[in-house]
């Protein structure tokens, strides 16, 4: 677009005319996009979610746009953090870690970890914003912290509330209701 | 569960709770599990390797067919109620298809609900052959979780998981779907017939506007995104978002935003803000285009929508838009900017994210060129962000904080940076709106007062380091780091610019209290802002405040976590100015060190640290080598060597003359540490203590002494400014003639920094081990050809003590003695040195000839004549190329011949029109130094080098500055890399967890290389070798060495190439000079031809290693032994027992247990050839007794 863009009011007439040749436009844009695909055309920025339990096995694990060789590593360097550093710690606790520009904030809930990797946008203060989103909802699934029964017993329902903090490698709806709303399949905002 | 094997996830869960106790109380199970668990898909241990993947997968696909017949045979039921048997894949996609068939009924709801679906969870992809089965449940099921559960599976069959392993969900590996068609009563179904299907599904349903309907709705929108990875389903994609945004966004929403959050309102416009969130939403999954009006339209709209966080995704879209075309954003955003505009009710939005947009969206417009114009428009996003640094949340306030330092993603400009330091001092906050006065300092913010954003800032941070959270203290950390980069920044313009103002932040300070007479304006202008703001008067200077935080800085490396101690140590380092005091640093870090929860990476990290400081502020190199001196001491074992030695040179380049000679001292001072001892902790905080209490990293720290011995002999003279083509001394000066103690005091007092130097190297050459006196003595070597007398001669003795020393008093008894040498001299050096010695030999001697040569012509008053100029000028240049062996030396300058011989030589020059750079008609490695091998050595060495003119008088200088621009270094040097990733901020690529690795880098260096070069055109020259000695030398070896030094980790091949030191003789050159250069000669000092032949005794003291030998395999050997075969054809080369006669050419003396002392003229029978040795029998048993052994292949001839 050049750099002569009218000011809102025009913007609807301008809509119209626009909308002819957005077609046209798309197309070519696509072939363009998919040549750039590869290079982030969208933000994955959290990287992974990842919880495990006390044993290192990973019990549910989101990775966004970490190729699969790196997945391996992440995984393996993240139990590794929680067997070194989560000792008799309690509940809720943050811990930050970093490699390069790559932050991992990390915590027990429970009888579990739970990790988070992020980059950019999720450093590690969005990070905990994220864990903090997670692991409220873990217990509200669960109805306390969980032991590693409890978690497996609530699986498929974590992964449902996962899927609505999470969406495509962006955090999405923090706030608890909202999430316990649309796991049930209602709306964010009740009428 | 524990007896099952092969735990897997899918085992803990289907695992019956009652009858099993849970996993974590069978404290006594446990070990046995989780070992098992080691070799399940699912639980990916830290070993969990590809091998064990394709086991499991194996083992998955053998599962899913003894499930397919045993399921055949049973009735069809939920196996989970009956066997404790983990469920299989292929189970649970049959329970699916009945249970779909049979919806209707609670009781196969609740199997789904409870049993199927969760357990379906756990494979990290779904099969399209569940897709008709879970379309049916859509359509005919009522309950809502199941219905969820149906979107949450449709999404994950929906993105292409292609080579990008995009899939968003982990977990076991689904079984390969082809070996599920064949059991599946559906089978054959792909992904291609199902995605449009369910594309077509969630279209209808997305756009289906019954309220009813309207929850899923929502869902199917967000399951149609995770299509958007295929190119194709994308513009069907925008069609659809933007047909909703066209219904529900451009109603004007009358609503105020302070009561969305609140309940109520009406249905129809609920209903419309849900959809705007999840339109919105789904756009921010789409991806991004940035000329589209549409787009930016739409997005824009957002910033107004009742949902927060439909607001967050259309304030992250522009925020995106914004880096790529701010005027238009801008301009689209209007009036929103103004006060009492949509951007302003943002500030006060809950949603953190969305404020954290919206600091990216005012910064990117900030500092848009295209903008520099409207300025009104400008400064409503800076007062916008300037507010947002008062926002209770920390991570909105250090976006705020990064945004105004001027930190961007990509790259890192310095002016932005500069800038940004700049506005943080100096621009002052306006009276907000409505501040929120979460900030229990700024009891100033509730009178409205304007405050200075540093303030501010400086408070802000120093609550926050009082934090108990470590991802805040690590966060924080991380925005004084950037502090401090926009800092020194600001310094660096401000040192070459007519701005004082860059500097004067600091400096204004000391202005301040000493009221010094310079940039007194300016500080008028900041007492009287300050005292505006605070009131209280002139205290409140930029560096009082700086020195307040950096105390609370400093008092966090207290925290126990070590990421947040490494991310304060970069913070201090960047904040570290060149005037201040670094000793408090340097022992922090010191003490830092000894913790052992450093993890390789994080130190390597903060090196690099050091390094990024240094670009930014040269004139710290001084206090970074010495930071960095106190890893080399500190932890040897756990960073990279080459990343230092980097750091070394960059910072002795970037020291400027008068720092030189520090510089030089910081690195050399590692050579002075008392050998580590072993168990010795009680030295923890002291940094001259060295810390290698483990064999690993005292070995590292070995090799790091050889790295800063060689460092110390190829950089000595360029720090002390001392070559032999400019030396300090006046030509002709006979300081020679001095005897050696004053020669010394004179040479040190002269040139202290040189003098140092020698001294260590000559420290290092007697009491180093065995490796690093092999440096050193070459180190010695390289000086004394660089530099000019009197440290040549001052060299040149000590070389010749150190090669005879114990030689000597062998001498006497070495005939009597069983004839075991211990080497080639007390010293062990002998071997090695005597080429050395013979080069400075030949220089002196032809210098000598040289002086007598003048004399008598002086004398006779007569010319030179034209042949006497000829034979000059080739001992020149046969001299140089000599010397060029060793060390780099600029040919044009260099006169191996002294200082007198540079008119004659350059008579003969001009009388034969011969430049100085025409000459250089020898190798590539002769020509460039060693250096330069890094780019030549994939040239063919006997390739005349065309660029001859960059050879000239400043190259060496050239070449090391070159090494601050990473001229030098930028392709080759994997240290150089790491640098430039580090310093272009890359690096999302995973961690490296094996710590035993760290220090063991494939390092396949160009030494290796160069030796081939070396080999390839060698030539040997089996001269007559008349001395007594009884050590054969190896130029090839001195070479390998010197260079192979610089790879660090292949010492070995060092050592294990002995086949190849016998190739690695001579110059191409060499061939028509001096190649029959022979002349009995009866000293060893004297020189006897370069192409001598080159043999090498295996190292003295070398038993030991000796065993070593057999066992590494030199990639050289090959090439080394095939460069033999121009005059050693008749010899089987092949090895093997292929026996024949020969006799000893020369005397050989056994260095070793397994080989075999000979005097020439000896008979022999060789048995064998291995590795360019021959295994011989004699006729009779030697002085030795022995009869049999080892001996080099040269020294026999074979018949």
């Amino acid at each position: 677009m050049d750099s002569h863009f009218p000011p809102l009011e025009m913007q609807s007439l301008l809509i119209i005319e626009v909308k002819v040749a957005q077609n046209k436009r798309k197309e070519s844009w696509l072939l363009k996009k998919e040549a750039e695909r590869g290079c982030c055309w969208l933000c994955w920025m959290l990287l992974a979610v990842l919880i495990a339990n006390f044993e290192g096995n990973i019990l549910v694990e989101r990775f966004n746009g970490v190729p699969g060789e790196e997945r391996l590593h992440w995984r393996s360097f993240l139990v590794k953090l929680g067997a070194d550093n989560l000792k008799g710690v309690k509940n809720e606790e943050l811990f930050v870690a970093c490699h390069k520009s790559v932050y991992i904030v990390y915590t027990v809930l429970g009888h579990v970890s739970i990790y988070l990797v992020g980059k950019d946008e999720y450093d590690e203060l969005a990070l905990s914003e994220a864990i903090f989103v997670v692991t409220s909802a873990i217990k509200d699934v669960c109805g306390k912290p969980p032991t590693e029964r409890l978690f497996l017993d609530k699986y498929g329902r974590i992964c449902l509330c996962l899927d609505e903090i999470v969406w495509k490698g962006l955090l999405e709806n923090m706030d608890k209701d909202r999430i316990k709303r649309l796991m049930r399949l209602k709306p964010p905002t009740e009428f | 569960m524990a007896d099952s094997s092969g735990t897997t996830l899918m085992d803990l869960i289907s695992s019956d709770p009652t009858s099993a106790p849970p996993p974590p109380s069978t404290s006594a199970q446990a070990p046995t599990a989780s070992h098992q668990r080691a070799a399940s898909p699912f639980s990916k241990p830290v070993t969990a390797t590809t091998t064990t993947d394709r086991k499991s997968k194996r083992s998955t696909l053998m599962q899913i067919q003894s499930d397919a017949v045993s399921a055949a045979r049973a009735a069809v039921r939920i196996p989970h109620k009956h066997k404790k048997k983990p469920v299989s894949y292929a189970q649970l996609a049959r329970s699916i298809h009945e249970l779909a068939a049979s919806s209707d009924q609670k009781k196969s709801q609740r199997q789904l609900v409870h049993h199927v679906f969760p357990k379906l969870a756990v494979y990290n992809s779904v099969d399209p052959s569940l897709a008709p089965s879970l379309l049916m449940l859509g359509q005919q099921c009522e309950d809502r979780t199941i219905l969820r559960y149906v979107y949450y599976y449709l999404a994950r069959i929906l993105p292409d998981t292609g080579a990008q392993g995009l899939t968003p969900g982990g977990g076991i590996p689904t079984p390969n779907w082809d070996a599920l068609a064949d059991i599946d009563a559906v089978g054959g179904v792909t992904r291609a017939d199902v995605v449009p299907r369910i594309l077509d599904r969630l279209s209808t349903e997305a756009l289906n506007s019954d309220i009813e309907f309207h929850p899923r709705r929502l869902q199917a929108l967000k399951a149609l995104t995770y299509a958007s990875t295929t190119p194709e389903i994308l513009p069907k994609l925008y069609e659809l978002v933007f047909g909703i945004l066209d219904k529900v966004a451009d109603t004007p929403d009358k609503r105020k935003k302070g009561i969305f959050g609140a309940k109520g309102g009406d249905k129809e416009s609920i209903i419309r803000s849900n959809l705007q969130y999840a339109s919105m939403s789904a756009l921010r999954r789409l991806p991004l285009d940035p000329g589209n009006p549409i787009f930016l339209h739409r997005a824009v709209q957002g910033v107004s929508f009742a949902d927060p966080v439909a607001v967050r995704h259309s304030l992250e879209i522009i925020s995106e838009l914004a880096t790529k075309d701010p005027y238009a954003v801008a301009m689209a955003l209007g009036k929103l900017a103004q006060t009492g505009g949509a951007l302003q009710d943002v500030l006060h939005l809950h949603d953190v994210l969305a404020r954290v947009a919206l600091a990216r969206l005012c910064h990117s417009i900030n500092r848009a060129k295209s903008l520099d114009e409207r300025a009104d428009i400008k400064s409503h996003f800076s007062s916008l962000l300037y507010q947002l640094l008062l926002d209770p949340s920390d991570r909105v306030c250090f976006e705020a904080i990064l945004c105004v330092l001027g930190k961007s993603d990509s790259a890192d400009r310095t002016e932005e940076r500069a800038i940004g330091w700049y506005r943080l001092t100096r621009e002052v906050l306006k009276a907000p709106e409505a501040p929120s006065v979460k900030d229990k300092d700024t009891k100033a913010s509730k009178t409205r007062r304007p405050q200075l954003l540093i303030k501010l800032v400086m408070r802000r941070l120093e609550s926050s380091f009082r934090s108990f959270s470590r991802p805040v203290l690590h966060a924080a950390a991380r925005v004084v780091q950037e502090m401090g980069k926009s800092r020194a920044a600001a310094f660096a313009l401000g040192l070459h610019d007519n701005i004082n103002e860059g500097e004067d932040v600091n400096t204004f300070a000391e202005n301040n209290e000493t009221e010094d007479g310079k940039a007194q304006a300016e500080g008028h202008r900041r007492i009287g802002s300050i005292s505006m703001s605070n009131g209280a008067g002139n205290k409140d200077t930029v560096a009082s405040l700086l020195a307040s935080l950096m105390e609370v800085v400093r008092t966090t490396i207290a925290c126990e976590c070590v990421y947040v101690r490494a991310m304060v140590i970069k913070a201090l380092i960047w904040m570290q100015s060149p005037q201040e005091t670094f000793a408090e640093l340097e022992s922090m870090i010191a003490s830092e060190l000894s913790d052992p929860a450093w993890s390789a990476a994080l130190l390597n990290d903060i090196l690099l640290t050091l390094h990024a400081r240094f670009k930014a502020t040269p004139d710290m190199a001084v206090t970074l080598l010495e930071i960095a001196r106190v890893f080399a001491t500190k932890v040897p074992g756990k960073i990279d060597a080459d990343v230092l030695q980097l750091l070394w040179k960059t910072c002795l380049v970037g020291a400027g003359p008068e720092g030189k000679h520090t510089a030089l001292e910081a690195v050399t001072i590692v050579l002075d540490l008392p050998p580590p001892q072993p168990g010795s902790m009680s030295g923890l905080t002291s940094i001259d203590r060295v810390s290698a209490f483990d064999p690993k990293s005292a070995l590292a720290l070995q090799r790091l002494v050889q790295a800063a011995v060689w460092f110390l002999g190829e950089n000595a003279n360029y720090a002390a400014s001392e070559y032999a083509w400019e030396s300090r001394t006046p030509p002709g000066t006979a300081l020679m003639m001095l005897d050696a103690d004053k020669m010394v005091a004179a040479a040190s007092s002269r040139n202290p920094t040189l003098a140092n130097a020698l001294t260590r190297l000559q420290r290092c050459a007697f009491i180093g081990s065995w490796e690093v006196r092999i440096i050193a003595a070459q180190a010695l070597t390289t000086m004394a050809i660089r530099s000019g007398e009197p440290y040549r001669i001052q060299i040149y003795e000590f070389l010749h003590a150190l090669a005879q020393g114990g030689v000597q008093s062998q001498f006497s008894d070495m005939h009597i003695s069983n004839g075991e040498d211990q080497g080639a001299s007390g010293t062990g050096l002998g071997s090695l040195l005597s080429p050395m010695l013979k080069v400075l030999d030949d220089m002196y001697n032809a210098q000598d000839d040289l002086i007598k040569e003048m004399r008598n012509h002086d004398n006779a008053k007569k010319e030179w004549s034209d042949e006497e100029l000829k034979k000059l000028y080739e001992t020149h240049e046969r001299l140089l190329d000599l010397v060029s062996l060793f060390c780099y030396v600029p040919r044009s300058k260099y006169l191996p011949l002294g200082p007198t011989s540079a008119k004659l030589i350059e008579i003969y020059r001009n009388r034969h029109n011969i430049t100085s750079s025409s000459v250089m008609r020898d190798s590539a490695a002769v020509a460039t130094g060693i250096s330069e091998l890094i780019y030549e050595a994939t040239k063919p060495s006997t390739a005349p080098v065309e660029s001859d003119n960059n050879l000239d008088d400043d190259l060496v200088n050239a070449w090391a500055t070159g090494l601050a621009d990473d001229g030098l270094w930028g392709n080759n040097a994997p240290a150089m890399n790491r640098v430039n990733e580090f310093l272009a901020g890359a690096g999302t690529d995973a961690p490296d967890v094996d710590d035993e690795n760290v220090i063991s880098r494939p390092s396949m260096s160009y030494d290796d290389m160069w030796a081939k070069t070396l080999l390839e055109t060698a030539e040997v020259d089996d001269d007559g070798r008349s001395s007594g000695s009884s050590s054969p030398d190896s130029v090839g070896s001195v070479e390998t060495s010197i260079s192979s030094h610089f790879g660090g980790m292949n010492y070995p091949s060092l050592f294990s190439s002995k086949p190849s030191s016998y190739g690695g003789s001579s110059q191409p050159t060499e061939k028509a000079s001096t190649g029959r250069h022979t002349r009995p000669s009866a000293g060893s000092s004297s020189y006897e031809g370069y192409g001598s032949p080159i043999s090498e005794e295996p190292p003295p003291y070398s038993s030991p290693v000796h065993q070593r030998f057999e066992s590494f395999e030199n990639p050289l050997t090959g090439q080394g032994s095939s460069s033999f075969d121009s005059h050693e054809e008749d010899r089987s080369s092949t090895g093997g027992n292929a026996q024949s006669g020969g006799s000893a050419l020369y005397d050989f003396t056994a260095g070793g247990d397994d080989e075999l002392s000979l005097t020439a003229g000896e008979e022999v029978e060789i048995e064998y050839e291995v590795d360019g040795w021959f295994y011989v029998k004699k006729k009779r048993p030697g002085r030795d007794g022995k009869m049999a052994g080892l001996v080099p292949v040269l020294y026999v001839s074979q018949s």
